[in-house]
């Protein structure tokens, strides 16, 4: 089989941006949302693989194209874009598939991308979706499959490789007569053929390059910079402002990057305890991701927290011709230190003219986080979709305060003035203030199922206001206004990520058959890494 | 149509339809001879294409396995094989739906039960007897039971599975509200390959009325 080079960058593509309003302080409990600009790689690499099908292995050739940036500084998160996956697969398949009376074809590409840094490794799965396709008469089939990859920051200097490892490809097949046929679906498994260029080198990113970046350096917005937000517009430029790049809503699965997935030992325990003893419908479930600070172009970054959640029953939704709906209420109470608040964590952001101002807060609730998830089943075809907002009345209170370099007494009682706030989308039910967090999970029957589900977790996203601090100064300093000028304000996107839940009264913990969800002591196996 | 007391009952009729059902070819004759070729062996199956079980609500399994012992026998129905060992799911690979990941534990041994025999296609018809399997998603448990409807085609080595609504039954579903109850009749469809675990070579069974 022929086989270009695995990665064969083009000439580097230089960006063009000319924003430089933010800078950030990097610590570890900060990632900014802007990258440097250092010009982009774009990739196109063609790779022999082995494909099983129903007749047996069969060799296909997958092409896949990306644009990495040309470098990128230690710590800095980043997400290859414009991601194509293209397969091609032989006659005979088309062949296999025909014989299941199949004559249409809807695939969707899991592949398994190695991640390496020195000696820390990690995979991420680059998901992508074809549209519907009818199958070829003759010839061989080709499928081109496009969507959104996860990011990646490499913790230290040195390179960061990507390499092409396993590929899923999920096939859901339509006759072309649903009457007399029903081909169903079927998940083709691929490997990389040992003959393969370089093991399937895709790219490789150097980090850290000891070219720091500087306060002006050419940037563009992060993936999670939300637009068209009225407030704050005297800090805005027009080249600051760019579409999300990720849909809010868009089904999303976890994903881990090098050196970021945080040990068991450095998580605080997630725990039931006399305190808090469990019910049969007990779970237990990790949360972490960032909440961007708007006015200061930065994000928060929430470390992982223990959430304790008592799984409601499905109950039969309304009634109607179409679907059939189940709805479930659950609710549930962050658990750090017996308390129902997040562990706390540190932001540092530039403000006013630069001074570095470093925060210590804490999310804390004022009362239950309630879970509505609503599943509906499409009778006509079978597929479903669990659509789950988490409605959360969260504080912020803060701890501790530093500005360029000074620690500024906020005292005991520095929080904002209310809960953060959102646009409920049933405001009727559910008054008053409180954050809302929204994801969606759907399956295709035959298909596995994708996207946030309360049970497996995924990723939760949504838009917060930022109320005003209150109580914050000693001594007859008052920091309130300081706090609610630089980071009070609307259009603050949250981006959560909630691991796979551990039921406490049907633990599964990991075996050869079994993905585990609960460790021994029945704390949540899965430690989720955030997500930009 | 009166849709909110009925949506329970289309439901199954509707998963059963587009489950496809197997057709009995009017060839097929009950037998009371089975020569299982080799016999007695062990054998293995691997899911081709990807398994759908249904409790109401669809899973999906892109991964199972099956290992067992078959032989030759005699009477209608027919115990061929045993079942000991059924896998869905793995490690890497766990069981979907938009309830969550749901687990399935098999209680062995299950039965492949062989009914009639149509010499001209080489296809026994039968099912898979004595299913027992514990389920569960997050706090969700239940307990499926019964059997499941398939065929064996012996130029293919295909075990199908293709359960019809009514084979299979749930006992103590707790914790699973309105979605899972002892009403619910569910399904279970797929596909797998079975060979010989010694040779990989694929087996056969033949029914006779000597």
């Amino acid at each position: 089989m022929k086989a270009k080079p695995a990665a064969a960058p083009r000439a580097p593509r230089a960006r063009v941006r000319t924003t430089s309003i933010a800078a950030f302080v990097v610590l570890a409990a900060l990632v900014p949302t802007t990258a440097s600009a250092s010009g982009t790689q774009e990739i196109e690499a063609e790779l022999p693989y082995v494909c099983t099908l129903p007749s047996g292995p069969l060799p296909a050739t997958v092409r896949l194209s990306a644009d990495f940036p040309g470098r990128a500084a230690a710590g800095e998160a980043f997400t290859p874009s414009d991601v194509t996956t293209t397969v091609e697969l032989p006659a005979q398949a088309v062949a296999d598939l025909t014989a299941r009376g199949a004559a249409e074809v809807r695939a969707a590409t899991r592949l398994a991308v190695g991640v390496a840094q020195n000696s820390a490794t990690a995979t991420a799965t680059w998901r992508g979706s074809a549209e519907p396709d009818a199958l070829p008469a003759s010839g061989p089939l080709t499928l081109i499959a496009r969507g959104d990859v996860p990011s990646v920051a490499g913790r230290g200097d040195g390179d960061l490789t990507f390499s092409a490892g396993a590929l899923a490809i999920d096939l859901a097949l339509g006759a072309a007569d649903p009457a007399t046929a029903d081909p169903g679906s079927l998940t083709v498994d691929c490997a990389l053929a040992e003959d393969a260029p370089e093991q399937g080198l895709l790219a490789t990113v150097p980090v850290g390059t000891g070219e720091p970046a500087p306060s002006g350096s050419p940037s563009s917005p992060g993936p999670v910079e939300t637009s068209g937000a009225p407030d704050d517009a005297q800090q805005d430029r027009p080249g600051d402002r760019e579409p999300e790049r990720q849909s809010d809503r868009s089904p999303k699965v976890l994903e881990n990057t090098p050196g970021a997935a945080a040990d068991r030992d450095e998580v605080p325990p997630c725990r039931y305890d006399e305190q808090h003893p469990p019910t049969d419908v007990s779970l237990n479930a990790y949360v972490t991701g960032y909440a961007n600070v708007k006015k200061m172009k930065g994000a928060a970054y929430l470390p992982p927290s223990c959430v304790l959640i008592e799984q409601g029953l499905p109950a039969p939704g309304p009634a109607d011709p179409e679907y059939l709906i189940f709805d479930t209420v659950s609710y549930g109470n962050f658990h750090y230190r017996e308390r129902e608040q997040t562990p706390p964590f540190e932001a540092t952001f530039l403000s006013f003219d630069f001074a570095p101002v470093k925060a210590t807060m804490v999310l804390e609730q004022t009362g239950p986080l309630r879970i509505d998830s609503r599943m509906k089943m499409r009778l006509s075809d079978f597929t479903t979709i669990t659509d789950t907002y988490v409605r959360a009345p969260l504080i912020v209170r803060v701890l501790d305060l530093e500005v360029n370099g000074t620690r500024l007494e906020v005292g005991s009682q520095c929080r904002t003035e209310t809960s953060l706030t959102s646009e409920d989308p049933d405001p009727a039910n559910f008054p008053g203030d409180h954050l809302v967090l929204y994801g969606r999970g759907e399956q295709i029957i035959g298909l596995p199922a994708t996207g946030y589900l309360l049970l497996s977790g995924g990723v939760l996203s949504g838009e917060t206001a930022i109320p005003a601090f209150t109580g914050c100064g000693t001594d007859g300093e008052d920091l309130d206004r300081l706090l609610t000028a630089s980071v009070s304000g609307p259009g603050n996107h949250i981006k959560q990520v909630q691991g796979q839940t551990c039921a406490i009264a049907a633990p599964v913990f990991p075996s050869p058959e079994n993905e585990g969800q609960c460790t021994e002591d029945l704390q949540p196996y899965e430690i989720p890494v955030a997500e930009r | 149509m009166k849709k909110s007391i009925r949506r329970s009952a289309l439901v199954v009729c509707a998963a059963a339809s587009a489950l496809g059902l197997a057709a009995v070819p009017s060839s097929a004759v009950p037998s009371t001879v089975w020569t299982v070729s080799p016999s007695p062996a062990a054998f293995k199956a691997v899911n081709v294409g990807n398994i759908v079980l249904t409790a109401t609500i669809p899973m999906t399994c892109t991964t199972s396995t099956a290992a067992g012992t078959m032989a030759s026998t005699t009477g209608n129905p027919g115990d061929v094989a045993d079942i000991t060992t059924m896998n869905f799911g793995s490690s890497t690979s766990p069981c979907t739906s938009v309830l969550g990941n749901v687990t399935t534990t098999s209680v062995t041994p299950w039965d492949v039960v062989a009914l009639d025999y149509t010499a001209s296609t080489g296809v026994t018809k039968g099912y898979v007897g004595n299913v027992k399997a514990n389920v569960t998603a997050g706090a969700c448990k239940f307990t499926v039971t019964g059997k499941a409807s398939g065929t064996y085609t012996n130029s293919t080595g295909i075990l199908a599975i293709n359960s019809t609504s009514g084979e299979l039954t749930v006992t103590n579903p707790v914790n699973c509200g309105a979605v899972v109850t002892t009403a619910t009749k569910p399904t279970f469809k797929g596909n797998y390959a079975v060979t010989v675990a010694s040779t990989g070579a694929i087996p056969t069974i033949v029914g006779s009325n000597p």
